[in-house]
């Protein structure tokens, strides 16, 4: 039976092509992740290359004093992107792959970026996850929506049901054809991504392997459960396209409008508002309550002072900067938990729209989700105060600028790992697709065509 | 080999079929006569399981289509009154598909011979249905059923759109499988057609079988009369 319902699905043009749709844009997505990948190398080196010749430069021309070259003084920290990105850009391309922080206030230099960026679930690149989420669920249905009825439409039903004593076994056969086609192309997508951008065959690879073939899988229990009411081939075609419409385009955005709506993120503009007029304002007031602060936060510098009456020391400044960042201290940790909150939000409600659960799920393998941005927010935090650990002696101890290795500050790494717990990952899909199969498994019992049933009722 | 004990369906407050008792013999067939709505299809989709009667039952070679439909099912063909088959495949495909959901399978001259016994030319054995003419597919049909060697043939209105020929045909392919020894029931339209092939012919009217006679007691003629009196 399996090799002539093979024939005749091979030979029916839909088919084919359909798959060769898959394939085809499939190759397109992987070609745009390369594209990306390659232009986060680039950034990457060349970032690398323009800290050595600034540090370089800057020592040429400030090498005077170490206060003063301080100011100038970038160093970079690049989010390492996983190679895996390239299968799920996400909210990298949103993002910046590197910031260089100098040693002055942190807050100011943290977001050189867009911060109110929700969730962005609707556009982005048309990255393989991206033809995975929409555009497979499409050659989904178009596979599966007339599965009984074209057989009833075309008139072949009857003689189906007469010479089988199961047709669920022979639906089951057909619709195991088309789950077939289509995970047989999604494996090719894979491996070709695997080897073609180069992605180490890791855990956060096998995983996100696993999820996409969930996420197929869900598509064909839907398409399955709609089948099984019997409806006609329009009707069937309605209902998934709209369900396609549904969990694709109005939920995520219905999430995303939700996390806007609860938790808002006005500290995205105050932080850096703040921050700049607690550093300005110090301009105009007594340098002593100043310090104060700044030997309360870092006891280690007492042995330092300011200079009596003097209008200006270095020491001064860099504590002034860092009463910028304690000024904005409580909206930096408000507009953090708030980020968090809404990834929060998504996560929890994507246990019942397995269509945001997959692209949440992707992107956090992928490091390109809003966890790993805050992540990288933190370790921004980490790497400034290395930074200011190792040059605010110099700088208050005025070491001489030519004695210190420039040429050791390299463009420095932060690696995420991909976080996940395999409850939270897999127990969505396997709560749908059980939902949807049990529900269609009690349509077809009602409808008399399952094989088990004595009799049709 | 077919019969129907005191067979009832009703839908809803409409009764389509009423205590309908029946009884074809192994090699008899057996010719349903009656106008449109009168129960012949009710009936017929009693035995091949599709339809659940309200009360009675439906057995096939002694078994009980309402407690072992799994069983009725390998003991009985159907040819619909137009066979539909998958215009991709060919005739010889198409019949080792049918073939096999019934869980058969044959080597390549088997089916051959099945299609040909069905009076399918050998040059349409390879070509894709999708070409074939009514007639041609009714004969795939026929050679499906023919394959499954079953032990009692429905067939609903088999000859209906088809030419002279094809349909004279299709009589004596009946005839032939009566002599091995086939139970056939089958609902028609044409009288001619039924007193030629059927061994015994029944009229119904309104789900009830309100008379049953040997064919070789009247004439064409006088079964027409009897017929259009009875309805």
């Amino acid at each position: 039976m399996v090799k002539y319902l093979l024939l005749n699905f091979f030979r029916s043009k839909v088919h084919p092509i359909g798959l060769l749709l898959l394939l085809v844009s499939g190759l397109i997505s992987i070609e745009i992740g390369s594209r990306f990948l390659d232009r986060t190398v680039r950034v990457s080196e060349k970032t690398a290359i323009h800290q050595q010749e600034s540090i370089a430069r800057n020592v040429s021309y400030f090498n005077k004093g170490m206060g003063d070259l301080m100011y100038y003084l970038r160093f970079g920290l690049e989010n390492e992107t996983p190679r895996l990105a390239g299968l799920s850009i996400g909210q990298r391309d949103v993002y910046p792959t590197v910031q260089s922080l100098t040693v002055r206030n942190l807050e100011e230099q943290r977001y050189a970026t867009d911060l109110v960026n929700p969730l962005f679930q609707l556009l982005g690149n048309m990255d393989f996850s991206f033809v995975l989420i929409y555009l497979f669920p499409l050659v989904i249905i178009a596979f599966g929506f007339n599965l009984i009825s074209e057989e009833k439409e075309g008139g072949t039903w009857s003689l189906i049901r007469s010479q089988t004593v199961s047709p669920l076994t022979f639906l089951k056969i057909k619709m195991g054809i088309r789950l077939g086609s289509v995970l047989s192309v999604l494996l090719v997508l894979l491996v070709i991504g695997k080897f073609y951008l180069a992605i180490p065959l890791d855990l956060p690879f096998l995983v996100f392997g696993l999820v996409s073939v969930l996420y197929v899988l869900f598509w064909f229990a839907l398409t399955w459960l709609v089948v099984s009411f019997q409806m006609n081939s329009s009707q069937n075609a309605q209902v998934l396209l709209s369900l396609w419409v549904l969990l694709n385009l109005l939920l995520p955005a219905g999430i995303n409008v939700l996390q806007r709506w609860l938790f808002p993120v006005p500290e995205a503009l105050s932080t850096v508002i703040q921050n700049r007029e607690g550093y300005h304002s110090q301009w105009d007031k007594d340098k002593e309550p100043t310090l104060e602060k700044f030997y309360v936060k870092y006891p280690e510098y007492r042995d330092f002072v300011h200079p009596k009456e003097a209008d200006f020391s270095w020491l001064w400044y860099y504590a002034m900067q860092q009463a910028g960042d304690e000024e904005a201290a409580t909206e930096v940790q408000a507009l953090k938990r708030k980020l968090g909150e809404r990834l929060q939000l998504a996560k929890s409600l994507s246990w019942f729209v397995p269509t945001v659960h997959a692209q949440l799920s992707l992107n956090a393998l992928s490091l390109s989700d809003l966890g790993n941005y805050l992540h990288y927010l933190t370790a921004l935090e980490e790497f400034h105060e290395k930074l200011k650990a190792y040059f605010f002696p110099k700088i208050f101890g005025n070491a001489p600028v030519l004695e210190e290795n420039w040429t050791g500050f390299t463009l420095e790494k932060f690696q995420d790992k991909a976080h996940f717990q395999w409850v939270q990952l897999l127990a969505p899909f396997g709560l749908s697709i059980l939902l949807v199969w049990v529900w269609a498994r009690f349509n077809f019992r009602k409808s008399g065509i399952y094989s088990d049933q004595k009799h049709a009722s | 080999m077919i019969e129907a004990k005191q067979l009832s369906k009703s839908y809803g407050d409409h009764l389509a079929l009423k205590n309908l008792d029946m009884k074809i013999e192994k090699g008899e067939i057996f010719a349903l006569l009656g106008q449109n709505g009168a129960g012949k299809t009710t009936t017929i989709n009693c035995f091949l399981g599709f339809v659940s009667p309200s009360s009675g039952d439906a057995l096939i070679d002694g078994i009980s289509v309402k407690s072992n439909p799994q069983e009725s099912k390998k003991a009985l063909a159907y040819i619909p009154e137009t066979v539909m088959l998958y215009p991709n495949l060919s005739g010889i495909e198409n019949l080792a598909f049918f073939s096999s959901l019934a869980g058969l399978t044959y080597e390549e001259e088997q089916m051959k011979s099945f299609l040909s016994k069905a009076g399918l030319q050998s040059t349409a054995h390879q070509q894709r249905v999708g070409g074939y003419s009514k007639g041609m597919r009714q004969k795939v049909g026929i050679a499906i059923a023919l394959a499954k060697k079953a032990k009692a043939l429905f067939l609903d209105e088999p000859t209906s759109g088809l030419d002279p020929k094809a349909s004279n045909e299709f009589s004596e392919i009946l005839m032939e499988l009566s002599k091995e020894g086939t139970a056939i029931l089958m609902a028609t339209h044409d009288i001619f057609r039924a007193k030629e092939v059927a061994h015994r012919v029944g009229i119904m009217k309104e789900g009830q079988l309100v008379s049953q006679l040997a064919a070789s007691d009247l004439s064409a003629s006088e079964l027409e009369k009897l017929y259009l009196k009875t309805i």
